[in-house]
């Protein structure tokens, strides 16, 4: 039985197969279904073994326990990484949309946005595809590279957001300049509604945003989500900063 | 047995039942109880009324508790058991701890609900003419755990003893994920 000894010998697939039976609570279960995981086999093969001989096993694939290396590639195949200070709305939106969710389950999706196709324009300059594709319809051109390739690129997101979460920290507070209470609890029917409204401005957050740049025009949707995300961000804050 | 304020009390391994045994854990392992207390409900669930204790001094008590704790012998690991005319066997010559036995002991262990003790060696002890698939099913791991309850402590901690030992040496550790550059 062959078991891979690092993280460079998974794949993105295997990855995500092998974050998502972290979710079994049981420890010695989950570390049996992710050892069956790695070496390919059932985990119906492994359990007439006596625990002393899983246990060796087990002693090779301590790896899992640690986060593949943050040292991500910058090309991986025909996909160049496009560096995070270039994205734009829309690029923002969807990855926010991944990040929210299990973002270790959406590697592919995250990577199909942020590794891109480039060409040579005529002025000699690198520039990117437009982002006018599903990343679900290309997010298995990643399920064959090696995890260490690319999973570099969520931490160095998650710090980029941070980063970005903090600098534009007013254009994400209320009018009153507080932050959103998950646990705000109505006392007054006027409280309730404020607070339903609250929610739902939440839900609609990012189109509410689109809408309100395209000057209410849906047809300037597209010209919108593919502005620049800083520059647009920018002029949210002079807007706001300046009540114009 | 052990006199306790008039009273025959059962503390040795061949006298008190699995059910007994494993009432005694869940007194022991509850936090909201000082040792005093758990001590006093140690012996009232064995036959010693709470409010037989309100004239006796602490050193008379302490003497009480060390007399109860003062266990003789060491069980030895029973490969089976005869029950109805059943035989249910834990091995044959020398005990392992399979994987698949300790997969559901790690689901029983976690949820640490109120005999898990006997359920644990529901898992470990199995009818002889039954098949695999019987064995795990839910329905006969709760009736055996019922059987295993009504017999003596004394076929339970070594079990307890040999199956803690064997997965503190061989289970993986809960290790926090680590960061590697």
């Amino acid at each position: 039985m062959y078991l891979p000894k690092s993280w460079s010998e998974i794949d993105v697939l295997q990855f995500k197969e092998i974050r998502e039976l972290y979710s079994i609570q049981e420890v010695f279960t989950r570390e049996i279904e992710i050892l069956s995981a790695l070496a390919d086999i059932p985990s119906d093969d492994l359990e007439d073994l006596d625990i002393s001989e899983v246990s060796e096993m087990l002693a090779k694939i301590t790896f899992i326990n640690s986060e593949p290396s943050k040292n991500y590639k910058h090309v991986i195949g025909e996909y160049h990484y496009k560096p995070l200070n270039t994205l734009t709305v829309g690029e923002f939106i969807d990855l926010e949309h991944y990040f929210s969710k299990d973002y270790n389950q959406h590697v592919g999706h995250i990577a199909s946005i942020i590794y891109r196709k480039v060409m040579t324009n005529d002025w000699g300059e690198t520039v990117f595809e437009p982002y006018e594709f599903k990343p679900s319809l290309r997010c298995s051109i990643f399920d064959e590279v090696c995890i260490n390739d690319i999973y570099g690129i969520l931490p160095e997101y998650l710090a980029y957001r941070d980063s970005f979460m903090t600098t534009y920290a007013n254009l994400f507070t209320d009018e009153d300049g507080s932050e959103e209470d998950e646990d705000e609890v109505p006392v007054t029917s006027d409280e309730a509604k404020e607070i339903a409204l609250k929610k739902s401005e939440k839900k609609w957050g990012w189109e509410r945003l689109i809408y309100s740049l395209c000057n209410e025009d849906l047809t300037k949707f597209n010209e919108v989500t593919n502005l620049s995300l800083i520059m647009t961000f920018n002029m949210l804050g002079m807007k706001k900063e300046l009540n114009v | 047995m052990v006199t306790i304020l008039g009273r025959e009390v059962p503390n040795q391994l061949n006298e008190l039942t699995v059910q007994q045994f494993e009432d005694i854990t869940t007194i022991h392992a509850n936090q909201e109880l000082d040792a005093i207390e758990k001590h006093i409900d140690v012996f009232t669930l064995l036959g010693v009324p709470e409010a037989d204790w309100d004239d006796v001094s602490i050193e008379e008590f302490k003497e009480y508790v060390k007399q109860f704790n003062n266990l003789s012998g060491k069980p030895e690991l029973q490969p089976s058991f005869e029950h109805m005319n059943y035989t249910y066997t834990a091995f044959d010559e020398t005990f392992k701890l399979s994987v698949r036995d300790t997969k559901h002991i790690d689901k029983v262990m976690h949820s640490r609900h109120k005999g898990y003790i006997s359920e644990m060696l529901a898992i470990l002890f199995k009818r002889t003419d039954l098949t695999k698939a019987e064995h795990y099913a839910d329905a006969h791991i709760k009736l055996k755990a019922k059987i295993i309850r009504e017999l003596k402590a004394e076929i339970a901690v070594p079990y307890l003893v040999e199956v803690g030992q064997k997965l503190a040496k061989q289970m993986p550790k809960d290790v926090p994920t680590e960061v590697v550059e």
